[in-house]
């Protein structure tokens, strides 16, 4: 069992933190925050039946940005050695120097107000300090032995549990001083299963920020275990996918990996005051079928993406990006929304303390509609059910996407008929939202999986949906 | 507007070496029967620019250190950045605590002075004090030139996603208990830059263009990178989907690098050892076209994934993975090479806050000696592939499905360019099939293979 965070409001007294944000400003800077971080990261590996990997890193330091207009300076130093962090203030206040000193503003604020957010869902023992090493160990074994025992064909199985524990604290010259924790923890299993000269892999994955009795109530690790090798035993049968457009209809949960590429990084506030996403000029416009309605919110319980403040001092909302198939909202950090008259949404996020904020997703979902899953299913002639997707992309500002797709399912007749392996999903998404026919009353969000990419930070984040049915989406495969 | 001065210098190799033998006694001290420390400590300084102006200056800095433990012929690993006496002692004291949970396996090991061998004697000019010299006023230069010049290759380009250039040095050090000492450093500048073009129906098409390397003078001219990218997005004005046809596949040198750094995986030792590589078993078999002849080379002067060692302190190596069709071998670091019984490639690598993992140096496939434009007048009718979507290569069963935007190629030429289109296929068939190996292998970073003609594949359209 780890040690409790420390409280870095101690690491950090206010007036150093002052002092920081005067010397940011000193060049001119017209804004400038101080973040403050202490992450305790863990990782056990289990591979072969062996625990072969034990790990404990610890990072933290404090990072100083200087903002004047739309430019920013940053620099960090590890640790929280006052001089050190003075150092890394004169370096990010240079962006400025030689501007006029700003009128108003220059100098520490004159008090911080401590920022005001309800917690939108409070720990009691979160996995990440409770779970002592024999308990990690103990939920690895467990997986590895339900995998193996699940199918002969299971060959090799690989299990995981990482944990990080993060406090963090945000000072600016506004006045606004917030801290906040996040508590991540997350088993993944993945298993190989041969047979001749087939060989195929499947994962799975549980976790969030989620309690020490997460992992033997609602995933035990034997049901992670069983997905992931049921799911490689599956595709040992499965067929090639056939290549061309057709009707796709894609799980709930994880699912909504496909809004969060396909429309989500596209409403990021950056490319919207750039003018580099088509969404742009879209305010007000029809973006998606109707009966769609796409949402950002950082107050999903027990999900990844989840959190009271962000890594600006924002407390967390919900925002409504397109309501019944209109675009209603932007996704905001504080920069970009002080550039265009907007108010920052919760959405400015950093990787770590060596990381500027950047304007980021949280958990992006589309509402439930009105019809059942299987309704979905039921007229499709020929076409393909998307049950496990994995890795997605899209380019923001041509709108070109893509998904791997790594269990479907062909459907013919309105049954689903044969496993289908390999398949890549293509299109564009700028029209993509637009070609949903039928929205399914099974939402779920996936606060477990995700990891977002973007200019080289990782971030967690959850996706959802319930089931949707697309028409006309481009399918790679080798089948003709 | 003023620039910040030039990065402090990053901590220097005999600094490093003088940590990881502190943290190394800690490991000893503490219980540990063998342990190895790395360090790194890095200076890198990021100019980023859009629309004309500056968008965002970075300097970043840091210096940590990992400590691997065994105890009983078990593993554990801490890391962290609080490089003071009480916190090596705690990382130390926390790697050999942790080994008490990990499986003990006689294969944990580390190498040797006879197994890690004499680092290589020549210099292999991975250090350029060009490189750290350059002002930050000079790369805000660079990058804000670079996006003029992008913008201005072509009246067709109206808007730029910005151009960045940075600039970093490092060094790297590796001590272990046997007695392995090694430390080295070296230095990296890079460049890039996003243009955009307009398309119809309010669609805009993008051009990205950029490298890394270890040399200053190595860069690329500004406007060579800026021309690419300006004529990328241009050509692809009007891209449209084609029918679903199997063709011939002619792959653009970046497209041909990126599936050689994706196929890397499964030459990976430990992939095979638990059979799910895709070459696996096949070891002396002829796995591809006698025209691809695959390497790994860590001894290479000047490039960007070249260092005198890996992460245990084994001398890198040319590592030859497949000579003229025919698999010849696998890569191995310390631990797989003793499951295995042979000896180390050189490919654990590793960063200061990890465990070595097997990978790759400077990987690429030798060129041939056609020119791309000959590779390109074989194909009667095609599809020239020329850009991606992330993911799409299954490293298990070596499926290849990406999504892909490029030109239709009709007797020899390009006569529209094309999107909305995935390319299929299976990376073994598609290395038996490879029917041409162009004579323009260029390096953007640490894998690099030339224009590639693949006899056929499935690509997925309309």
């Amino acid at each position: 069992m780890d040690a409790p965070l420390p409280a870095l409001s101690d690491l950090l007294r206010r007036e150093l933190v002052a002092e920081l944000l005067a010397l940011a400003r000193a060049g001119g800077a017209t804004f400038a925050d101080v973040y403050g971080e202490h992450a305790v990261v863990t990782g056990f590996a289990l591979d072969e039946s062996r625990l072969k990997t034990a790990s404990y890193s610890v990072l933290q330091g404090v990072g100083v940005r200087a903002v004047r207009g739309e430019q920013t300076a940053y620099a960090y130093a590890d640790g929280f050695a006052p001089d050190a962090l003075r150092e890394a203030a004169r370096v990010a206040a240079r962006i400025a120097r030689e501007a006029p000193p700003a009128a108003a503003g220059a100098g520490p604020p004159p008090a911080f107000r401590v920022v005001e957010a309800p917690a939108p869902f409070t720990l009691q023992d979160p996995a990440t300090l409770a779970l002592d090493e024999a308990a990690k160990v103990a939920i690895l074994r467990r997986a590895d032995a339900a995998a193996r025992a699940h199918d002969p064909r299971v060959r090799e199985v690989s299990a995981s549990f990482a944990t990080s524990a993060r406090a963090y604290l945000v000072a600016n010259t506004d006045g606004d001083w917030a801290e906040d924790r996040t508590h991540l923890s997350r088993l993944v299993v993945s298993a190989l299963a041969l047979e001749g000269n087939q060989r195929q892999e499947s994962f799975a994955t549980a976790g969030g920020c989620v309690e020490r009795g997460f992992y033997s109530v609602e995933r035990t690790p034997e049901t992670v275990a069983t997905e992931a090798a049921s799911g490689a035993a599956l595709l040992l049968g499965a067929r090639e996918p056939e290549a061309g457009s057709y009707p796709v209809v894609v799980c709930n949960g994880w699912g909504g990996v496909m809004v969060h590429e396909c429309f989500g990084h596209s409403m990021e506030g950056d490319t919207i005051r750039k003018r580099t996403s088509i969404r742009a000029s879209q305010l007000g416009a029809q973006v998606a079928a109707r009966g769609v309605t796409i949402v950002d919110s950082a107050l999903v319980p027990w999900s990844r993406g989840s959190f009271r403040v962000d890594d600006e001092g924002t407390p967390a909302q919900r925002t409504v990006l397109v309501e019944d198939g209109i675009l209603v909202g932007y996704l905001w950090d504080r920069l970009n929304a002080v550039l265009t008259g907007h108010r920052p949404t919760g959405n400015g996020r950093r990787a770590s303390y060596r990381d500027y904020p950047l304007c980021r997703m949280t958990n992006t979902w589309i509402e439930p509609g009105p019809h059942a899953p299987e309704a979905l299913l039921a007229d499709v002639k020929r076409g393909l059910y998307c049950k496990k997707l994995g890795g997605g992309s899209v380019n923001p500002a041509d709108g070109n996407f893509s998904f791997q797709v790594t269990e479907a399912w062909q459907i013919e007749d309105g049954r689903l008929t044969h496993p289908v392996r390999n398949a890549t999903l293509t299109g564009n998404g700028n029209d993509a939202m637009l070609r949903i026919d039928g929205v399914g009353s099974d939402l779920a969000i996936d606060g477990a999986t995700g990891s977002c990419g973007k200019d080289g930070q990782w971030k967690p984040v959850g996706v959802g949906q319930p089931t949707v049915r697309f028409t006309g989406i481009t399918v790679g495969g080798t089948a003709l | 507007m003023s620039a910040p001065a030039p990065a402090s210098r990053h901590a220097s190799p005999a600094e490093l070496l003088a940590l990881c033998e502190r943290a190394v006694a800690r490991a000893r001290a503490h219980g540990a029967a063998q342990a190895d420390a790395c360090a790194e400590g890095s200076r890198a300084f990021t100019v980023r620019v859009h629309g004309g102006t500056i968008e965002t200056l970075k300097q970043s800095g840091s210096l940590g250190v990992g400590v691997r433990a065994m105890v009983g012929d078990a593993v554990g690993f801490a890391s962290g950045t609080d490089l003071s006496p009480g916190g090596l002692d705690d990382l130390a004291r926390r790697a050999v605590a942790l080994a008490r949970f990990a499986t003990p396996d006689e294969a944990n090991a580390v190498p040797g002075p006879a197994e890690a061998g004499e680092p290589p004697p020549a210099d292999l000019e991975l250090h350029d004090p060009a490189a750290l010299e350059l002002t930050a006023e000079r790369k805000i230069a660079m990058a804000l030139e670079l996006e003029r010049l992008a913008r201005a290759a072509d009246p067709r380009v109206t808007r730029s996603d910005g151009a960045s250039v940075s600039s970093a040095g490092g060094a790297f050090a590796l001590v272990n208990s046997r007695g392995v000492a090694r430390a080295w450093q070296g230095t990296s500048v890079s460049a890039w830059v996003v243009v955009l073009a307009d398309d119809r129906d309010g669609r805009q098409q993008t051009g990205v263009e950029g490298m890394s390397v270890r040399r200053l003078a190595d860069l690329a001219p500004l406007e060579d990178m800026a021309r690419r990218a300006a004529k990328r997005a241009v050509s692809r004005i009007g891209a449209r989907p084609v029918p679903s046809a199997r063709v011939p596949v002619v792959m653009h040198p970046d497209i041909a690098g990126a599936w050689v750094s994706e196929m890397a995986e499964a030459w990976s030792g430990e992939a095979v050892l638990k059979q799910s590589s895709w070459l696996t078993g096949k070891l002396g078999e002829t796995i591809a076209s006698p025209r691809v002849t695959l390497v790994d080379d860590g001894t290479l002067p000047r490039r960007v994934g070249s260092s005198p060692c890996d992460g245990e302190g084994v001398r890198a190596r040319r590592n030859v993975l497949v000579e003229r069709g025919r698999l010849a071998m696998f890569l191995y670091d310390h631990y797989h090479a003793r499951r295995a019984r042979r000896a180390s490639t050189g490919s654990g690598l590793r960063g200061w806050s990890g465990t070595p993992a097997i990978g790759t140096h400077n990987l690429y496939l030798e060129p041939g000696d056609e020119s791309p434009e000959a590779i390109l007048r074989r194909v009667d009718c095609g599809f020239y592939y020329d850009d991606q979507g992330s993911f799409g290569l299954n490293p298990v069963t070596g499926d290849y499905s990406f999504q892909a935007q490029g030109h239709w190629i009709e007797k020899g030429e390009l006569v529209h360019p094309v999107d909305g289109v995935t390319v299929a296929g299976n990376s073994l068939d598609m290395l038996r099939a490879i029917e041409a190996v162009g004579n323009d292998l260029t390096w953007k970073s640490s894998f690099a293979a030339p224009t590639l003609l693949i006899g056929e594949m499935t690509v997925s359209g309309r």
